[in-house]
């Protein structure tokens, strides 16, 4: 990432983790949503909407509505969308980004990945800990 | 004669266009009673409804008498702003004016409310081909904002396939309704709108709250003439939103809005509240593919009068910085009482921004062959 400490935080096991809403762990006291997408990737999202903070994991996963033309509704990418409970703000879960805006903002995701049927998230290691750990 | 001030031409070398000049009838809708046929022009005579086209209410009337300025009037004491030859000397003459838009707003209230749909319709034509008979020809630089019956689209429609061709229409001038401009009513106008180059040009006609039928401001009827001119532009505001969330700006991708005499300074937070809303909501209106800032600075521009005076007049320059001067277009509401000549409008602009407003924007927006 940026040179900061990581380590490999226990998410719980795979199986455990549903399609369609966050199981919610904490990471370092702090929440950290898990989700699997239809194709069955995982994503670990910070529990923080990255516009004004709002607890991001409550609120919908499915599909949205894309561009379209005038009076003719499509719909697409569900399961891939989560949207803001608070100002509604649609992120795509396949790329974190914030969806069909000019300057998108972006999702606080970390690193996932499995052994032996169990999740681990890859986050920096605090602070405070980095430097006890250098002092042990 | 003129009310120009010494210097004033000089101190404006630019080209300028004016988005909106007021022509009038001189004797109601007995001027144009030989653009229509017999029958219509007997049941006019019948109704005596010959030469009154009063809009206003006994509370809206001006306080001053009248919202003609008195030193437009021309030497023959008709209305000011219905001789041609008078308009072109005391407006375009002492102020250097190259080009003006003619919006005659008799015709306007007629559509909007004071005629029946078949009535605005015979005389919606009638009012056109006495303008581009009886004026156009008088000079070049008069310019023509035809009008349309719009409480009937179709026959709106044909009006504009009718006669928008002519070179000396600029733009559609529509008599706004009690429907959002968004709403598809407004389809068949746009669609031959459209075919033909012209922009849509929206402006009070008179009724603005007062008559069924006509757009209301809101919260409730204004009680005396000044309330009701501080917040008869609120439907513009109405209006712009719903164009842009009703998708009309993707449906019709080459259509153009002109927003006269409801000044510019209620644009920008606007403009604000629909990004935000947008961002928040917009699967909801998916056919609104960017943010609407940018459908209105492709597709939208406003003319400048009334234009607002802070106390601090540093505080317009700063509305105006966030607008952008692409999106404004000079206009001096000739011959009305709140009208904003050339010499003394927007002088602390620098001279490119100063030829943006004054012409090239219009040049953008209008159709000027």
């Amino acid at each position: 990432m940026t040179g900061m400490e990581e380590e490999l935080v226990p998410g719980g096991a795979l199986a455990d983790v549903p399609v369609g809403r966050f199981l919610m762990v904490l990471v370092h006291g702090r929440k950290v949503g898990l989700t699997r997408l239809p194709g069955g990737e995982l994503r670990a999202v910070r529990d923080r909407c990255p516009h004004k903070g709002a607890e991001i994991c409550r609120g919908i996963i499915g599909g949205t509505w894309p561009p379209s033309a005038p009076g003719e509704l499509a719909f697409g990418r569900d399961g891939e969308v989560l949207v803001c409970p608070w100002h509604g703000f649609e992120y795509d879960l396949v790329t974190g980004e914030e969806m069909y805006q000019p300057r998108p903002t972006r999702l606080l995701t970390l690193p996932v990945e499995v052994r032996d049927g169990q999740v681990l998230i890859r986050a920096p290691r605090p602070r405070l800990r980095a430097r006890q750990d250098q002092g042990s | 004669m003129s009310d120009a001030r010494p210097g004033e031409a000089e101190d404006a070398p630019h080209p300028i266009i004016d988005c909106d000049v007021h022509p009038y009838v001189p004797e109601g809708i007995r001027s144009v009673f030989p653009y229509m046929t017999e029958a219509w022009r007997q049941r006019f005579i019948r109704k005596r409804a010959a030469v009154g086209t009063e809009a206003r209410s006994l509370r809206f009337l001006h306080p001053n008498g009248t919202v003609g300025r008195e030193d437009a009037r021309p030497p023959n004491g008709g209305a000011a702003g219905s001789d041609p030859g008078f308009l072109c000397a005391h407006l375009l003459d002492a102020h250097g004016i190259d080009i003006a838009v003619l919006n005659n707003l008799q015709i306007g209230a007629i559509c909007t409310a004071l005629g029946s749909t078949d009535e605005s319709i015979v005389l919606a034509s009638a009012f056109n081909d006495f303008f581009l008979q009886e004026w156009m020809p008088r000079d070049r630089r008069l310019k023509f904002a035809m009008s349309v019956p719009s409480q009937d689209p179709e026959a709106s429609a044909a009006e504009i396939r009718r006669i928008g061709a002519r070179p000396e229409i600029a733009a559609i001038a529509l008599p706004s309704l009690n429907i959002l401009l968004g709403n598809r009513y407004w389809w068949p106008i746009y669609r031959a709108a459209q075919d033909m180059g012209l922009p849509i040009l929206l402006h009070v006609t008179g009724p603005d709250s007062i008559y069924h039928g006509a757009p209301n401001s809101a919260g409730g009827q204004p009680d005396t003439y000044v309330e009701r001119y501080v917040t008869i532009g609120q439907p513009a505001e109405s209006c712009l939103n719903s164009i842009v969330f009703s998708g009309t700006l993707e449906k019709f991708t080459a259509l153009k809005f002109l927003f006269v005499e409801y000044g510019f300074a209620w644009v920008v937070p606007l403009l604000w509240r629909m990004d935000r809303a947008w961002r928040e909501l917009r699967h909801e209106v998916p056919w609104v593919r960017k943010p609407p800032t940018d459908y209105v600075r492709d597709r939208m521009a406003f003319a400048t009068q009334p234009i607002d005076e802070p106390a601090d007049p540093r505080d317009l320059d700063r509305m105006i910085a966030m607008l952008g001067t692409d999106l404004l277009c000079f206009s001096t509401d000739y011959p009305h009482w709140d009208n904003d000549m050339p010499g003394a409008t927007l002088r602390s602009l620098p001279a490119a921004d100063r030829r943006k407003v004054f012409s090239e924007n219009a040049r953008r927006m209008l159709r000027l062959s």
